[in-house]
């Protein structure tokens, strides 16, 4: 499959295979306990440290905690790729059924209206994920799926609908517990472990692997429905399973680290721009990327503010929208 | 006689009408065969049925009624890939694909011969350039598909089916928005290409030059199926599209040429055809 990339391609994502391992391992680093290059490799090869306490912070602490901010980013970008190829909508991204505001009435109904919390929040999170992709289904029942742009639309319908409930919610609730809700929804991996790492794997692992299975169908869908039908593909099946499996993807992620914006949307545009609209360099390389630049921006919320991290969802903003202007502005200026 | 390629049997498609709960009969009763490497040309007048009869023929919509037979097999019955792996589509140009190159184009044509984990052969490389090579384009195949030409993006999009390897290539309105020079291009390289060719056209011209058989449509309805002489006649014509026209034979070439002349339509004395 590599092999029928060109060397650009090919060089770039050995670039950015490289510059995942370094920044895995200088992510290792920061942190608030100071870690040499020596003890870090002995902890990481299981020998023995001279401080304990090391063994616990890689293993137990840092490691999972960066596994799970590559995997959210590689899903959300691996996500928003699929979805924008799928529907040709260069503004479709992991987000798009209202999964985050789903998510956010979950959160919001275990930590306010249940006292007892029955489920954990991220538990409800999930459930109120798939209630917004449901409603979203089946608001586009009649559609099957043929018209992108009604999806869309119903997304955005179902998202401002459930966000309004949770407003509502909010608005009589208890300061301390809405300001908790609040703060969930803006994101972070504080509260990850090895058991997010257990659940957002595989999520993410049968996304890339069935959408890279399925890249020449959704190189086909690049040209125009009518087209990818006359070479044999079934667009409904292939539209049905993939929304499915991004819509599994983000409702695991959002339920893990509440909501973090802009990575879906932004990533496979970057990569885009940089390898080509083919599904495989720009999958491969979203993944990558998304990886990358969910570390960092993990680093920069943690050791930004002394004694404090940053919501994650408020860097990612940020950041993407900067990094998006620069290039959209770079492709105007080429005509592109 | 050489076995019918599509054998179409007393064929009906309706669509549903948005503003009641009835429906519109795009075509009715349908009954004719075509035959291998015939180049057939569908003409008529708007909503005369041309696209929906191609996009029967192509298994995009199922028939309410009737039956289409491929190859002596129920097209309906096939599935999609194996239908792909026979017939090949070139849809009108709306606009060129962004971001793609023109050697991906032509590959995407090898879709129906591939399961999930065979890569891109030596060979398919191969016949990739020679799709390229065939409609002119094979110095352009590392250049992005949105930098061509219309006439170069229809001949763009007749490699991919070129590539796709099937017998019988379906086009609509494939000389659209294209000038004079790309048409005859065009249409000359589908002659040539000794598959089976059915295109719908409105250049009634250009289907009486290049066309073994036409088939005239109206209202859903076979009018007139046959070769040119037998369909281009005037009065028919006049019928179908509502303008007197006449119908000349080209002096050097034997072509039929068809020429409307509204202003016939006020004068008192009838204009005799030439034919």
């Amino acid at each position: 499959m590599l092999k029928q990339l060109k060397p650009r391609q090919q060089a770039l994502l050995w670039l950015l295979s490289g510059l995942l391992v370094l920044s895995l391992l200088f992510s290792l680093q920061i942190g608030s306990v100071a870690i040499s290059w020596r003890e870090l490799l002995l902890a990481l090869t299981g020998q023995a440290v001279s401080e304990p306490l090391t063994q616990t912070i890689i293993w137990q602490i840092r490691l999972p905690r960066l596994l799970v901010a590559m995997l959210v980013g590689a899903g959300l970008a691996v996500a928003g790729a699929v979805l924008q190829n799928v529907s040709r909508n260069p503004l479709a991204d992991p987000y798009l059924f209202g999964l985050m505001a789903g998510a956010g009435l979950g959160a919001t109904i275990v930590s306010i209206v249940l006292p007892d919390q029955l489920i954990s929040m991220a538990l409800a999170a999930f459930l109120g994920a798939l209630l917004a992709v449901l409603l979203v289904f089946i608001a586009c029942m009649g559609n099957r799926l043929q018209k992108m742009e009604v999806t869309l639309l119903a997304g955005v319908a179902v998202s401002f609908m459930l966000s309004a409930i949770s407003s509502f919610i909010l608005y009589f609730a208890e300061p301390f517990a809405a300001n908790r809700v609040i703060f969930w929804m803006m994101g972070s991996l504080s509260r990850t472990d090895w058991h997010s790492v257990a659940l957002i794997a595989p999520a993410v692992m049968v996304l890339l692997v069935v959408a890279l299975a399925v890249r020449r169908q959704l190189d086909a869908l690049l040209l125009s429905d009518d087209s990818a039908r006359s070479l044999g593909v079934n667009t409904q099946r292939l539209r049905l399973v993939l929304l499915l499996l991004t819509a599994l993807v983000t409702a695991c992620i959002v339920a893990q680290c509440g909501g973090i914006a802009f990575v879906g949307l932004m990533v496979p545009h970057m990569v885009r721009y940089f390898m080509g609209v083919t599904a495989v360099p720009l999958l491969l390389g979203s993944a990558l990327f998304g990886a990358i630049f969910m570390m960092w921006v993990d680093n920069a919320a943690r050791s930004l503010l002394a004694m404090q991290e940053i919501p994650l969802g408020v860097i990612t903003s940020v950041l993407g929208s900067v990094f998006f202007l620069i290039i959209l502005r770079r492709q105007l200026q080429q005509g592109g | 006689m050489t076995a019918a390629i599509y054998t179409l049997d007393q064929l009906c498609l309706a669509y549903p009408n948005s503003r009641s709960t009835g429906s519109v009969l795009a075509l009715d009763q349908i009954t004719l065969t075509i035959s291998p490497d015939e180049v057939v040309g569908i003409i008529g007048p708007n909503g005369a049925g041309k696209s929906s009869l191609l996009q029967l023929l192509n298994g995009r919509y199922a028939p309410n009624s009737g039956r289409i037979l491929l190859s002596g097999q129920p097209l309906q019955q096939q599935s999609a890939q194996a239908l792909a792996r026979q017939v090949a589509t070139v849809a009108q140009i709306s606009s060129a694909p962004q971001g793609l190159f023109c050697e991906q184009v032509a590959a995407m044509g090898l879709l129906p011969h591939k399961r999930w984990y065979e890569g891109t052969s030596a060979q398919d490389k191969q016949q990739v350039r020679l799709a390229l090579q065939q409609v002119g384009l094979a110095d352009k195949a590392q250049l992005r598909a949105d930098t061509l030409s219309g006439g170069e993006l229809q001949r763009l999009y007749i490699a991919r089916a070129l590539v796709q390897q099937a017998t019988i290539l379906l086009l609509d309105e494939p000389t659209n928005h294209l000038d004079v020079k790309y048409q005859h291009q065009v249409l000359q390289l589908l002659q040539g290409l000794n598959k089976t060719i059915i295109c719908c056209l409105h250049d009634l011209n250009l289907a009486a030059r290049y066309c073994h058989k036409l088939l005239l449509l109206e209202n859903g309805r076979v009018r007139a199926y046959g070769t040119p002489h037998d369909v281009l006649r005037p009065a028919l014509l006049q019928q179908v599209f509502g303008l007197p026209c006449v119908v000349s034979s080209q002096a050097d070439y034997g072509w039929l040429q068809v020429t409307f002349i509204p202003e016939l339509a006020h004068a008192k004395v009838g204009v005799p055809s030439p034919c």
